[in-house]
């Protein structure tokens, strides 16, 4: 399996994330590029940039995964898996002992249980609204006139945070809005968004349960905040990988590997 | 095998004078309705937008009553006779009253109060009552019921139900060659066909005297309605096959077990009634319905479970919770969406569909 490189090719509401591999599994580069309006271009540019990262060509790349909202429009892809099955391979990859991971990506969050193989037993998903997920905190950063780092710092403020609703982007900015004009601190606003998601979320992880560690992807991750809140709501300490967004994409990659494998092992027809 | 279109069938069939009723979900006895002549044309989930209904409900009632009064508020021609209005659920029920009395649709309304709960003493003398009592309320009408008629209505009736176990079983075992969409076609056509008409599609199916090819993944589907044919078909290029329902508008509807040929119609209908599946609807015991899906699940070699929930269906809602956590339980994977019977498919539900074919997938695989 020597010079064999694979690719998982995560395109998704905000961001689009390639990760390349070799045979054994070794991250060789990753890019995280903003989808924008066209997923199929997004998925062009950041693949190509991931390939130069790695200093590859094309040609050389044995299997594609193409994962996320806008998986079918990677043309260039060998198979396309969910994303759900992706995080969880790439979960597993990172932290072998998960059990559960918790995927709060741009459009959806995702609770899902694992085995020790990295394999999906169950998963839950959000429901059709943006509440507890990153689009909600990219909606409220605007709303408050933050930028998304400073909707990240953990805060500890005195008394209880502001009230926001958990169920409704849209009732949740009508808030937002209401508590501004009440001249609430916008740090006890900041700290109700982020138990406001936190919330939601524990309410997913209750529905299907907690099994093993918990590792948490998708770019929310990076929000240290919410982190905090979420540790502190489960009782547990979460994993955190170091790119979290890309952990899509690398379970893309290694799923390219495994089916890979398995047709050698399977042979020719 | 060709089955005609639900619109224009019913246009002709009004056109050529038929007496057509309009009937709401799910569970009435429709070979008597036969025998009057009258043809029960069932309204589920008549397409198009939702608009003077709203009106009139609240909402949180389910979209299978708003499109249904949407529909009836159209006073389409093709309905004739009247409509009738069974006790399948409460928001069913206070809808008959409504478009009764609140409403005033110049056609004549009937209700059907279906017992609540299982064979017994009690419930089985109700239902033969409340039998005689829509007899005699169609009699008014339509002048005394001729008993050969209503023998022979039974009689049709049961070849259906014959004809309909057999697909089933035969959908069970892979000897049926037809996908998800085409098999929920053909199941659905019951609503609007003739009987005659119906039975003559259902001998034109051809149940394979061996297996075919098996699907990929095989699941089983509960709810009121099966998935809408987008999801249907989704499933089809998957290769996912639905191999067992639980579905009001399905197996719900069919005996559990062969009867004998029908003697006594009233005698006949009332066992037929308390034959049928355990449902949501019909009250009862949700130990009995568990059993019901794990025998059915078992037999088909399903290796998960659909719920397609329509959106605030409260009889469904009330029996989901613990069926679920029941079925987690015995392992058996489990994926819940909520309808609102829209005649397409979300991003996110395509993607919960496809995550769930993929651990399928990983349990059949080597």
């Amino acid at each position: 399996m020597a010079d064999l490189y694979f690719a998982g090719v995560d395109v998704g509401s905000l961001s689009t994330d390639v990760s390349i591999i070799d045979h054994s599994g070794k991250l060789l580069s990753e890019t995280v590029i903003p989808t924008g309006v066209n997923g199929s271009e997004a998925a062009e540019v950041a693949f190509d940039s991931a390939i130069k990262l790695a200093d590859l060509s094309r040609e050389v790349i044995t299997a594609i995964t193409a994962t996320g909202y806008g998986r079918a429009s990677v043309a260039f892809a060998t198979g396309k898996t969910t994303e759900i099955s992706c995080h969880g391979v790439g979960a597993h990859q990172l932290f072998p002992k998960t059990g559960t991971v918790i995927d709060i990506g741009g459009q959806d969050s995702k609770v899902i249980q694992i085995d020790s193989h990295g394999r999906m037993l169950d998963f839950t998903m959000n429901d059709k609204c943006a509440a507890g997920t990153g689009r909600f905190l990219e909606v409220m950063a605007n709303r408050l006139e933050l930028d998304l780092d400073e909707l990240s710092s953990p805060l500890n403020i005195e008394g209880e945070s502001a009230p926001i609703s958990s169920t409704c982007t849209v009732f949740a900015e009508s808030e937002v809005i209401s508590l501004l004009a009440k001249h609430t601190p916008r740090e006890h606003i900041v700290h109700g968004l982020q138990r406001s998601i936190v919330n939601r979320i524990w309410s997913m992880v209750a529905s299907i349960g907690i099994e093993g560690e918990v590792t948490l992807t998708g770019g929310v991750a990076h929000n240290r905040g919410l982190v905090v809140l979420l540790e502190e709501k489960l009782g547990l300490t979460l994993n955190i990988p170091e790119n979290p967004q890309t952990v899509g994409a690398l379970g893309g990659a290694h799923i390219a590997r495994r089916a890979y494998q398995s047709s050698l092992e399977l042979g020719p027809n | 095998m060709m089955i005609p279109n639900r619109k224009e069938y019913l246009k002709a069939l009004a056109n050529s004078g038929q007496k057509i009723m309009g009937v709401l979900p799910a569970l009435y006895p429709r070979e008597l309705l036969w025998a009057f002549d009258i043809h029960a044309a069932e309204i589920w989930d008549p397409p198009g937008e939702i608009l003077h209904a709203n009106a009139h409900l609240q909402t949180t009632i389910c979209p299978i009553v708003k499109r249904s009064l949407e529909f009836i508020l159209k006073e389409p021609d093709i309905i004739n006779a009247g409509y009738l209005f069974p006790h399948t659920c409460d928001s069913l029920q206070n809808l008959g009253t409504q478009v009764k009395d609140l409403i005033g649709v110049s056609l004549p309304v009937y209700t059907f109060y279906n017992p609540k709960g299982s064979f017994n003493n009690t419930t089985t003398r109700y239902y033969r009552d409340i039998l005689q009592n829509f007899q005699l309320s169609m009699e008014a009408v339509y002048g005394p019921l001729a008993p050969d008629k209503f023998l022979a209505a039974c009689v049709l009736s049961h070849k259906i139900d014959s004809h309909l176990m057999a697909i089933q079983q035969a959908r069970m075992t892979d000897h049926l060659s037809l996908n998800n969409a085409e098999y929920f076609k053909l199941m659905r056509a019951q609503e609007y066909l003739l009987p005659t008409d119906y039975l003559s599609l259902l001998e034109q199916v051809d149940i394979l005297d061996q297996p075919g090819e098996s699907p990929r993944a095989r699941m089983m589907v509960s709810g009121i309605l099966p998935p809408t044919p987008e999801i249907l078909e989704f499933l089809d290029e998957l290769g996912v096959s639905i191999v067992a329902d639980d579905l009001l508008a399905g197996s719900r509807r069919i005996p559990k077990f062969p009867m004998d040929a029908p003697v006594s119609p009233l005698d006949y209908l009332t066992d037929r009634f308390f034959i049928l599946p355990p449902c949501s609807t019909r009250g009862g015991d949700l130990d009995e319905r568990l059993h019901h899906l794990s025998k059915h699940m078992n037999a088909s070699q399903a290796q998960g479970i659909l719920f397609d929930i329509v959106k605030f269906c409260e009889p469904e809602l009330f029996d989901h919770r613990l069926l679920v956590k029941t079925l987690r339980g015995k392992n058996y994977p489990v994926l819940t969406l909520e309808t609102e019977l829209e005649n397409h498919i979300s991003g996110q539900d395509k993607t919960r569909i496809e995550a769930f074919t993929e651990l399928l997938f990983e349990m059949v695989s080597p």
